[in-house]
């Protein structure tokens, strides 16, 4: 009401200085002259001249947007005056040339930077509608080529007149020009995207990163042109004050168009290589809506570490921001190496059924000691050779086997010897540990480690991954000598408990230092003392397994550390007993 | 195709009308723009809010559900949870990431598996029991503290109010 007001006033003024110049010259050139001369008149006529462009302003609005929505008005509000402050400040740099000429070509110039602003807000808009018409598309065409033609002019009058006259304010308008021909340019590779992606029945998994790599050439190509703009500007005239804001802006949006691609390049890569696809059968099994986007996986789909399963696509764009399950929150990068799942399981699943069964033969037949309540499956270890053995119940502590090798460790008969390099084997347990505890207890808490695969027995991709420098490869080498090193502490267990039922039963001993000696604890001591060495010998595998262990405890309630936990928690518990 | 912010808002303006949960109606401002919803949220029963209906608006960002909406009531609620301007303050609304003040821990914060029902059952909730521990507005936080008679009574105002007696 009160514009409509405004308008109708300026329109009356307008006709009485035009009429009142006629009124008093009565001819055409003389009232001219008249109007110019006049100041007050002439401040009338540049107001009309002001409500004209508000309301072609208007009438292009209508034309190109129909009715604005209400978070377009606010972005082109605060945008305007943002940017009447800079033109404001750009004045006092071109003092000189100040003239109704130059004011016009600034309000042009604010004129068409509000449609590029809109255009790239309808744009946006375009992803969030249901309902796109027809004469949405016909607008978005005509009002980008419109805008295009318009920029291109306006950059290509501004060179020539730079070359032509030098360097003037038509250095500003070019680089503004061509400032907005990128926001142009951007805003149709969005309004093309989302077109092939509307037109498609499939969701258009690409989409997201063909937007990110123009942002980012885009993002390039402004910091460019602004800093350009800068140096000719500091050369030519003075620093430009007035473009400091937007260049900052542009800077930010690159620097974060940047992360973005890198997070995303990321994202890919590890999609790629550590995470498996979902086989048909896990889709099967559990619900199989992809939690991120709510719809079915029928394919493209992930298995993280945590066994949660998501779509590729979902799971990617969350990883560009975020390195956890979206479920569980583990941090996926920091999750045991995933490769380990597909190929460990066979080995374990033959296991259990064949580890229950050597202890019982072995110490069933000897010593027939009543089991001690409470821990039925570990007297076994504890019975043969230390029947005295006092059990003390000191609560369990699982940081007690974390230090390797610190000789604390009283040396009893049996028992002790695996403890010191045990923590080593531990980051090898793959998240199945739980069902397997009551088969692993026979052995005193530590279970017969897994046996690694042979190195003939690798495959090509487990090979590639130990070749090379990076930290993946040095982590699969370590990886690989930590199975060794497992190995080898079950063949010491195993001779360990030979001797014991050895020595009670006359049998020679086997001999694990070169010097002949009978007495079991010496033997402890050779091993535990020989698996000292080895952790000594490869102690950055020790430092790294520090640093594992330590990365580890962030991954409280992650399966695979929770298996982790309840090993080591046993074992200090069984640890204590034995001392 | 539609983007899948959009198809993910779609599906769940389908579940919250199939199966509205108890005291909850959402749904977007407009169907030609499924980033705006409105909702309405019945005060909790056995609480100072009972019986009112509040109006709140929720504006979600292109990428959601990567990143929260947020939300805002749009009619006058003295609350420790809520600024004086209506925004709400619960974590499940806080961008995903670590906390820069350490105050919350990430596993609060917005995941894309929570959704616009969890959002506003949380609101349900956080109005049954405020949590002045960290408060957005500061009075409120106060009056619950220490004169929690007065509080039920700006309470039983604003519920009057937002049912129009």
């Amino acid at each position: 009401m009160r514009t409509v007001l405004l308008t109708g006033l300026s329109f009356v003024l307008t006709g009485a200085v035009i009429g009142n110049a006629y009124y008093q010259k009565k001819q055409f050139y003389p009232s001219v002259v008249y109007i110019t001369k006049s100041n007050p008149s002439m401040a009338m006529l540049y107001i009309q001249a002001f409500v004209f462009v508000i309301l072609m302003g208007k009438l292009m609005r209508k034309v190109f947007f129909g009715q604005l929505r209400p978070a377009e008005m606010e972005h082109l509000i605060e945008r305007s005056w943002y940017a009447v402050t800079e033109t404001c400040l750009a004045f006092t740099v071109f003092r000189d040339d100040f003239s109704p000429r130059f004011v016009a070509l600034f309000t042009i110039l604010l004129f068409l930077k509000c449609f590029h602003w809109l255009a790239e807000d309808r744009i946006d808009y375009m992803e969030r509608s249901p309902i796109i018409s027809l004469l949405f598309h016909l607008r978005a065409i005509t009002l980008i080529t419109l805008l295009g033609i318009l920029d291109l002019y306006f950059i290509n009058h501004a060179y020539y007149s730079t070359l032509v006259k030098g360097a003037s304010v038509q250095l500003v308008f070019g680089f503004e020009y061509a400032i907005l021909l990128t926001v142009l340019f951007m805003a149709f590779v969005k309004y093309i995207l989302h077109t092939l992606d509307a037109q498609n029945e499939n969701p258009w998994e690409n989409k997201a990163v063909y937007l990110l790599y123009t942002e980012l050439v885009l993002g390039f190509i402004k910091v460019v042109l602004y800093l350009a703009f800068m140096m000719i500007m500091i050369k030519v005239h003075t620093f430009p004050l007035f473009a400091i804001r937007p260049m900052y802006l542009s800077l930010r949006g690159f620097k974060k168009a940047l992360h973005d691609v890198i997070m995303s390049r990321r994202a890919i890569r590890n999609m790629n290589t550590l995470y498996p696809d979902a086989t048909p059968e896990e889709l099967q099994a559990g619900d199989h809506t992809c939690i991120i986007c709510r719809e079915d996986m029928l394919e493209f789909s992930k298995k993280l570490p945590c066994n949660h399963i998501f779509h590729t696509s979902c799971l990617r764009s969350w990883f560009q921001r975020q390195q956890t399950c979206p479920t569980c929150r583990m941090d996926v990068l920091q999750a045991p190496r995933p490769q380990q799942v597909p190929q460990t399981p066979p080995p374990q699943q033959q296991q259990p059924p064949q580890q229950p069964q050597m202890p019982q033969n072995l110490f069933q037949g000897f010593a027939g000691m009543p089991p001690i309540p409470g821990w039925p499956p570990q007297q076994p270890v504890q019975q043969p050779g230390t029947s005295g053995a006092s059990t003390t119940g000191t609560p369990a502590t699982p940081t007690t086997p974390n230090a390797p090798g610190s000789g604390t460790h009283t040396v009893s008969a049996t028992g002790t010897h695996p403890s010191t390099t045990w923590p080593t084997a531990v980051p090898n347990m793959p998240p199945f540990m739980p069902p397997m505890f009551p088969f692993v207890m026979p052995y005193g808490g530590q279970g017969m480690p897994l046996p690694p695969t042979r190195p003939e027995g690798l495959t090509d991709e487990e090979l590639k991954n130990m070749e090379g420098q990076e930290r993946q490869n040095v982590e699969a080498r370590i990886q690989w000598l930590r199975d060794i090193q497992c190995l080898l502490d079950g063949a010491m267990i195993l001779i360990q408990q030979y001797n014991t039922v050895a020595s009670q039963s006359s049998i020679p001993n086997i001999n694990l230092s070169g010097t002949p000696s009978n007495n079991t604890p010496t033997d402890t001591n050779n091993a535990s003392s020989s698996s000292r060495e080895k952790s000594k010998e490869s102690s950055p595998v020790v430092n790294n397994d520090r640093d594992l262990v330590k990365d580890l405890s962030d991954l409280e309630g992650a399966t695979g550390y929770t298996a982790y936990r309840r090993n080591d928690t046993h074992l200090g518990r069984s640890n204590t007993r034995r001392t | 195709m539609a983007g899948s912010a959009l198809r993910r808002l779609m599906a769940e303006y389908k579940q919250l009308t199939l199966n509205p949960p108890e005291g909850i109606i959402a749904g977007p401002v407009n169907e030609e723009n499924f980033f705006e919803w409105e909702a309405l949220i019945m005060g909790p029963e056995n609480t100072c809010f009972e019986g009112g209906v509040f109006p709140a608006r929720l504006a979600f960002p292109p990428d959601y559900p990567l990143n929260p909406p947020k939300m805002k009531f749009t009619c006058e609620l003295f609350h420790p949870n809520i600024y004086p301007d209506g925004r709400v303050c619960i974590s499940i609304l806080h961008a995903p990431g670590d906390d820069p003040m350490g105050y919350e821990s990430s596993a609060e914060r917005w995941s894309p598996v929570q959704s616009v029902e969890k959002i506003l059952l949380s609101v349900v909730s956080m109005l049954a029991e405020p949590n002045d521990e960290s408060a957005a507005n500061v009075d409120a936080a106060k009056t619950w503290r220490e004169n929690r008679m007065k509080f039920e009574e700006i309470a039983a105002k604003t519920v009057r109010k937002s049912l129009g007696i």
